[in-house]
Formats: C-alpha cells, structure tokens, sequence
C-alpha cells in the first residue's frame, strides 16, 4: 500500500546508493580520497597549498553562505509553487505555471547577469542578495516541480479520506498530503540541492567572493593554475559530498513508518 | 433485524432528483432516495450503475450537477453550508482504507478529534483505545498500518470514521479488497454496529450481511435506482427483470 516511489528529476543520483558494501561504496571512497589529498597537500606542499587553502578560506564561507541561503529561500518558493501548481484555483495555477516556464526558459547564468545587472543596479541592491535572489528564484521554480511531482504521487484516496473526516484543503495537504510527500520529494530535492550547490560557482562571474572566484582571484596573482584549481575542485567535492550524506541521512529518518 | 432497531421517520438524508455526469456518461440520472435515522440501507446492483458515485455525493466527495442532497437538515450544495462540518457527522468507509501510512493506528484515529474538535491528546488516546477495543484490534494500538492485514486495517478505517462520532456511516465496498477469511471480521464489525443504531448506507456485494442487517435494499442499475424494498421483499420476490437477472448472476 505504501511502497516508495521514485520520482525522477533530471540528474542521476547524487544520493549514494543503497547497496551497502560496507566501506567499499563510491560516497566514503571519495570522501577519503579528498579529504586525505588536501591533507597531504597542505602537510607535504604547505607552500602553495596551505597558502591556497587559507586565501580560499572566506571563498568557502560565501559559497556556504549562497548555498544555505539559496537552498532554504528556494524550498520555501518551491513549496509555494508546487501548492500553486497543484492548487484548483484557476488563476493561481496559472500564476505558478507561467513562473515555472519562464525560468526554465532561461539559464540560470542569464538570470543571474539579469537580477544581477539589471535589478541590482536598479534597486542598489548588494551584490551578494542578488546573487542568492537569483538563484532562489531560479532554484525555486525547479523545486516547484519536485514538489508538485510528490503531491501528486499521492494517492487521491488519501485526500478523500481526510476530507471525509472533516479536513478543510489546507489541513489534508498540512497534515496528511505533505508529511507523506517528503518521503518521495526528498531524493530528488536532495539532487536540487547537490545542483544548486555546483551552480553558486556561476555567481563568481558576479563580483560575488565565492570559492571560484576566490580561486581565479588567486591563480592570477600567482599563476599557480594548476595547484589552485586542484584545491577548488577538492573542496567543492567535499562540501558536495557532505551535502549528499545529510540528505541521505535525512531521508532515512523520513522513512520510518514504512521500515517499521 | 429490522424489527429491533425500528428506524424513525425524520429523513436525516434526502437526495431528491439527482444527476451526475462525467462527461457524455450519466453516472446517475434522476436518482431520488432517503434514509432515516437509524436506518440501514443497503446498496447494490452492477458495476458501474453509480452506487459510489451516489454514496460519495452524500459527502459531496462528488457534486451533483443537479438536485438537492439535505443531509441534517442542510442542503449540502448551498453556499451556506459549512461541508467540512457536515462531513464531520457522515463517516465514510473506502474499499482501498486509506488509512494515513505515516501515523500509527492511534494516530490515525486521534488526528482528526484533536485537530477537528480540539480534544486533548490524553483523551483522543482514550476514546480512540476504546475504539480499537471495540473493532477488536487494540494491541496493534502503536504500529503503523503497512504492518496489518487488510482486515485489520479496514477495521482501523471503520474506527478512525468512528472516532468523530459521526450520525451516519457510509460504506463503499468495504470488503471487495479483502482476502475472503478476512470479510468476516469486518462484516462483524459492521453488524455490532448496526445492532447499536448506527444510520448506515452500504455498498457490498454481501448479500448475507444484506439479509441480516438492511432495512431496505437498494438496487441500482445504468445511474439510476431500478428497484427497492425489504430484504424479503427484495430476495424472494424481486419485482424487475434486471433485478432479476443481477441477483441470479450474483447468488
Ligand atoms: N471520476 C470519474 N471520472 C469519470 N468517470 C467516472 C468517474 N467516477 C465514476 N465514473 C464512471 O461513472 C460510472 C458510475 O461509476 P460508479 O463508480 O459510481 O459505479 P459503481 O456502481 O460504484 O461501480 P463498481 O461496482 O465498479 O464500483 C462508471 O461508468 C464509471 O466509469
Ligand atoms: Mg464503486
């Protein structure tokens, strides 16, 4: 009666599978293989690399910052815009339906130059606001899709069910519909957030201080290229990876009323 | 059966000249029927006639495009009506129990009281105890409903609708999803609750439980109701063709 379904978003999983081989699965391979080459790095080639790591320091902090920000601004739109999608309101549906085809009508790095440039400028707003407002706003409508997907795959028996207890619509999707969507929403809003994670490296092209543009900063003083972008590429991996647990783990705390 | 529960004759549900259609396909034309309190009516005739599409207009799960549905006293179509109140007092049993996955048992009985009628949880776990004494599942009080047989979650769908106190039960098919040695327990269920008084409107293909607990027998055939009567009646000498046919086919 409630076996999990998969919605599938886009990308593949970015969500360790669950095949357990003990030790031997891709997720704790590569964390090792990062973290313990940054170590070796910093502790056997402190000169370019420590150097690197602490100039990129603040970079990894902004990068957090837009992420964080971004991923919990874009839930929030997401959610609105999943209800607006699945909502029997004629001009509300609609209003949800044109955002979400409109932004994904749009690359994200034309957004970004658009709220960046065009509002920013306009409104004064600073740099580092339009940043997450762009990718909010763009992260958000995709998000929207997720949610929508969820509330559908719910089974209409569900919704009846709660009504004829009594329920008005916003208490079935607050307390019946939703709470059982996150189940099936979750891995795909996990790929989300893994996609929107990677995608704040386009706000470096903004004058926003992230881990790229930290980066790019620092190998143009120094031309050291090659050490520099080896770092960068380590430590997105391991913000990504670390990401990727949490929403596993998370996911596995979601599904306990079917493992009971 | 009939005689010990004597139905009065206050109407507490009156559908006059109803019609449904989705789209070209009259699901119900002109139907016209009522129920008095403690009434127990039972609803059969061939798949597709329209007996969920009219038990489910009761509690406005469908809307009717034409005719009235008073129930209590309330037009359930008018502005006016407040029908998640109303639904309050009508509870409704699916052949598929959609009971809530993520709750436990309990929790599917004591969400809606608490949350509906603003019981405290000390006394939704009580009442809702009570309850799964009574359908005969009470140990099974704190597990989740992906753990239970069909019967047993179909009796937890039957005390979660009692758990409003409802004035009127609907049934739709609640044992056609059900492995045969399991209709029983839920068949017993639903006659303890007829023997109490309980007003009931039941879809089923069980005529036994028909014979035993209805009132009337409703038989219903192409979106409309073709014949209906006492069990008597209606068994041993039912008047229509079609009835006729449908009942030869079915015992
Ligand atoms: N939501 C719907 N959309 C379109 N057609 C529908 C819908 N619900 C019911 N129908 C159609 O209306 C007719 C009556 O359906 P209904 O479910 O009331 O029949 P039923 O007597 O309950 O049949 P069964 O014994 O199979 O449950 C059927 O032809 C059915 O296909
Ligand atoms: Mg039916």
């Amino acid at each position: 009666m409630s076996e999990t379904r998969i919605i599938d978003v886009g990308e593949g999983a970015a969500i360790p599978s669950k095949t357990d081989w003990g030790l031997f699965n891709a997720w704790t391979i590569s964390i090792v293989f990062a973290i313990s080459t940054i170590f070796y790095l910093i502790v056997f080639e402190p000169a370019p690399y420590k150097r690197i790591i602490l100039y990129l320091s603040d970079g990894v902090i902004i990068t957090f910052e837009v992420t964080i920000i971004s991923i919990i601004c874009a839930c929030i739109i997401g959610l609105i815009t999943g209800l607006g999608r699945v909502s029997k309101n004629k001009a509300i549906n609609l209003l949800a339906s044109t955002y979400v085809e409109i932004i994904r009508g749009i690359p994200l790095l034309v957004q970004l130059f658009y709220i960046y440039y065009a509002l920013g400028r306009l409104l004064n707003v600073h740099d580092l606001t339009a940043a997450v407002i762009a990718m909010s706003v763009c992260y958000g409508a995709y998000m929207g899709e997720v949610f929508r997907a969820g509330i559908t795959a719910i089974d209409k028996g569900q919704s009846e069910a709660a009504r004829s207890l009594g329920f008005n619509t916003k208490q079935t999707m607050f307390l019946v519909i939703l709470p059982q969507a996150w189940r099936t929403i979750l891995p795909p809003v996990g790929n989300e957030f893994i996609a929107l994670l990677k995608d704040t490296s386009l706000v470096s092209i903004l004058a926003v201080s992230d881990l790229l543009r930290r980066g790019r900063e620092f190998s143009s003083e120094t031309f050291l290229y090659f050490e520099t972008f080896t770092m960068v590429a380590l430590v997105y991996l391991v913000i990504t990876l670390l990401l990727s647990k949490g929403v596993s783990l998370m996911e596995a705390r979601l599904s306990h009323y079917v493992r009971h | 059966m009939s005689a010990t529960s004597a139905p009065s004759t206050l109407p507490i549900v009156d559908i006059r000249h109803v019609s449904k259609s989705f789209g070209a396909l009259k699901a119900l034309n002109n139907v016209s029927m009522s129920m008095s309190l403690g009434e127990k009516v039972v609803i059969i005739g061939p798949s597709g006639s329209g007996k969920s599409t009219l038990l489910r207009s009761i509690n406005k799960l469908e809307t009717v495009d034409s005719g009235t549905i008073i129930v209590d006293g309330l037009d359930i179509n008018a502005p006016a009506t407040d029908i998640n109140k109303l639904r309050m007092e009508l509870g409704m049993v699916f052949q598929s129990f959609n009971l809530f996955p993520h709750k436990t048992v309990l929790e599917n009985l004591t969400l809606a009281p608490m949350k509906l009628k603003g019981m405290s949880r000390a006394e939704a776990d009580e009442m809702g105890l009570k309850l799964l004494d009574k359908v005969g599942i009470m140990e099974k009080a704190h597990v989740y409903p992906s753990k239970l047989s069909g019967g047993q979650q179909q009796r937890v769908a039957i005390a979660r609708a009692l758990a409003m106190s409802p004035k009127i039960m609907l049934f739709d098919e609640p044992t056609r999803a059900l492995d045969p040695e399991m209709i029983g327990e839920v068949l017993d269920v639903m006659v303890t609750l007829a023997r109490e008084g309980m007003t009931m409107a039941v879809v089923t293909h069980e005529m036994g439980f028909a014979r035993e607990v209805a009132d009337r027998v409703v038989f219903m055939d192409h979106g409309g109701i073709i014949e209906e009567g006492t069990p008597e009646h209606f068994f041993k000498s039912p008047e229509h063709d079609r009835t006729k046919l449908f009942l030869s086919q079915i015992l």
